[in-house]
């Protein structure tokens, strides 16, 4: 089994190559060149799938080709937080962070409580009240806090975090910078990978 | 007409995946959803009908007595054939269009316009399995029951209110409308109520899950749809229903007159 927790290859007519390799239990902090790299990126690891001009392998497995089973399987080791964050608006916080796993029963549901109680209390929320609440009812950090705690209750071995800072004001991307931190201590063997795009210069 | 046949058939082919994917109900997150819906759909609209649903009974009796001046026995099989066959099973599906429908589809069609039905796809969720099955489930059980309720009401009611507002004694109405039901009639009207829930819920489900813009324009576009298309579709069921029931299955077994 490869070192690598994940490499990634996009070659695009015109426009710069992309080559991404992420060594298994490291933090890394990636910044692409363009929307659409990030983009097909985190779209390729969400699916595990890839599209023409790509290549991904998850911990040394190609997914091209992939057994429905396999893919499914390395899908349970990788959790993407997605700019859009992904929540289900009819459903609060708690909700929304048990219902992958309770879904596909995966992990125990009191396994995930005490995840998001401990997560919660340590990033500065009351797990009380803040797991009562609905999306709609939370500001922009609250919201990605959510879909971080449920990214922790999966327990994944590969965790992809798009544009930490999207939306958040100063003292918001304080306390999510946090996330890193909190991420490690529950998955020390695990793989962080930060998705940025570069900054361009003005023309 | 191209929209017309493709709606026809994106309804059957959800039909076909309901009805294959009950099984789905044994997950936890479905089954919750599911009892959301009964509770949503049959105990919140419940308090609702129960003035107008006792009102209607006593209604009937006092027009067919007062105004038709008919007998007690008249008026207790009217009461019997438009209000436990006809009129209850009817009155339940336009709460629950009205209600649930509207409701199921604005909802549908928000997650699906906001890609939340895409992030349940990522989470390895499949949408009909969440989204779908435990609606219309709980929509046809919630239908059945808020039927019953209403036959109940309207039929108490009317028995109760009438001596009040006309001459008519409690005990006649009472003595005759238990010498004219037969078991046969609440079987009809539940399985009719069952059969209107499943189309309802389906009809709104399809269009809340493919609206026909992916702006903030096609939610209501999405309700106006399904609201249409769910009383047509219950208006038909109710009509082919009773001439099945009535016209060819249990002729003779069924009378008009009892």
């Amino acid at each position: 089994m490869s070192a690598l927790a994940l490499r990634y290859d996009l070659r695009r007519d015109g426009r710069t190559p992309v080559f991404i390799e992420v060594p298994g239990g490291s933090t890394q902090r990636l910044r692409l060149p363009d929307s659409e790299a990030k983009t097909r990126l985190i779209g390729a690891v969400l699916a595990t799938r890839v599209a023409a001009g790509e290549e991904l392998e998850l911990f040394g497995q190609t997914v091209r080709g992939l057994k429905r089973q396999d893919r499914a399987r390395l899908h349970d080791r990788i959790g993407v937080l997605t700019r859009a964050m992904g929540l289900i608006s009819n459903l609060n916080a708690w909700e929304n962070i048990s219902l992958q796993a309770a879904y596909h029963g995966t992990h125990p549901v009191e396994r995930i409580a005490r995840t998001a109680r401990d997560a919660l209390a340590s990033l500065g929320a009351d797990p009380q009240r803040f797991l009562a609440r609905l999306p709609d009812e939370m500001d922009p950090f609250e919201r990605k806090l959510v879909a971080f705690v449920r990214l922790l209750a999966k327990e994944p071995a590969l965790a992809v975090i798009d544009d930490l800072g999207e939306g958040l004001n100063r003292e918001q991307s304080a306390r999510a910078a946090r996330f890193e931190a909190e991420y490690r201590a529950r998955q020390p063997e695990g793989t962080l990978l930060f998705v940025d795009l570069a900054e361009e210069g003005l023309p | 007409m191209i929209r017309a046949l493709r709606e026809v058939e994106g309804g059957l082919r959800l039909f076909m995946t309901v009805a294959l994917r009950m099984g789905a109900l044994r997950r936890a997150p479905v089954r919750e959803s599911f009892l959301r819906q009964v509770y949503f759909t049959g105990v919140t609209a419940s308090t609702g009908v129960v003035l107008r649903a006792s009102g209607l009974g006593a209604l009937i009796i006092a027009f067919t007595m007062q105004v038709l001046d008919a007998d007690t026995s008249l008026a207790v099989k009217i009461l019997l054939w438009v209000v436990l066959r006809e009129v209850g099973p009817l009155a339940a599906a336009m709460v629950v269009i009205l209600r649930t429908g509207t409701a199921m589809s604005a909802e549908l069609a928000m997650m699906r316009i906001s890609g939340q039905t895409d992030a349940l796809r990522s989470m390895g969720i499949e949408s009909y399995d969440y989204l779908v099955v435990p609606r219309v489930a709980g929509v046809m059980i919630a239908t059945a029951a808020l039927t019953s309720y209403i036959q109940f009401l309207a039929v108490a009611g009317g028995m109760i209110l009438s001596p009040f507002v006309i001459q008519a004694s409690f005990t006649e109405l009472y003595t005759q409308f238990f010498d004219l039901v037969a078991p046969v009639d609440f079987a009809y009207s539940i399985l009719k109520s069952l059969m209107f829930g499943f189309a309802i819920a389906l009809t709104c489900c399809y269009h809340g899950l493919n609206p026909p813009a992916f702006t903030q324009n096609g939610v209501p576009q999405a309700v106006t749809r399904a609201v249409t298309q769910s009383a047509v579709a219950v208006l038909t069921i109710n009509a082919v229903f009773a001439y099945l029931v009535f016209g060819v299955l249990f002729f003779g077994l069924v009378k008009a007159v009892a």
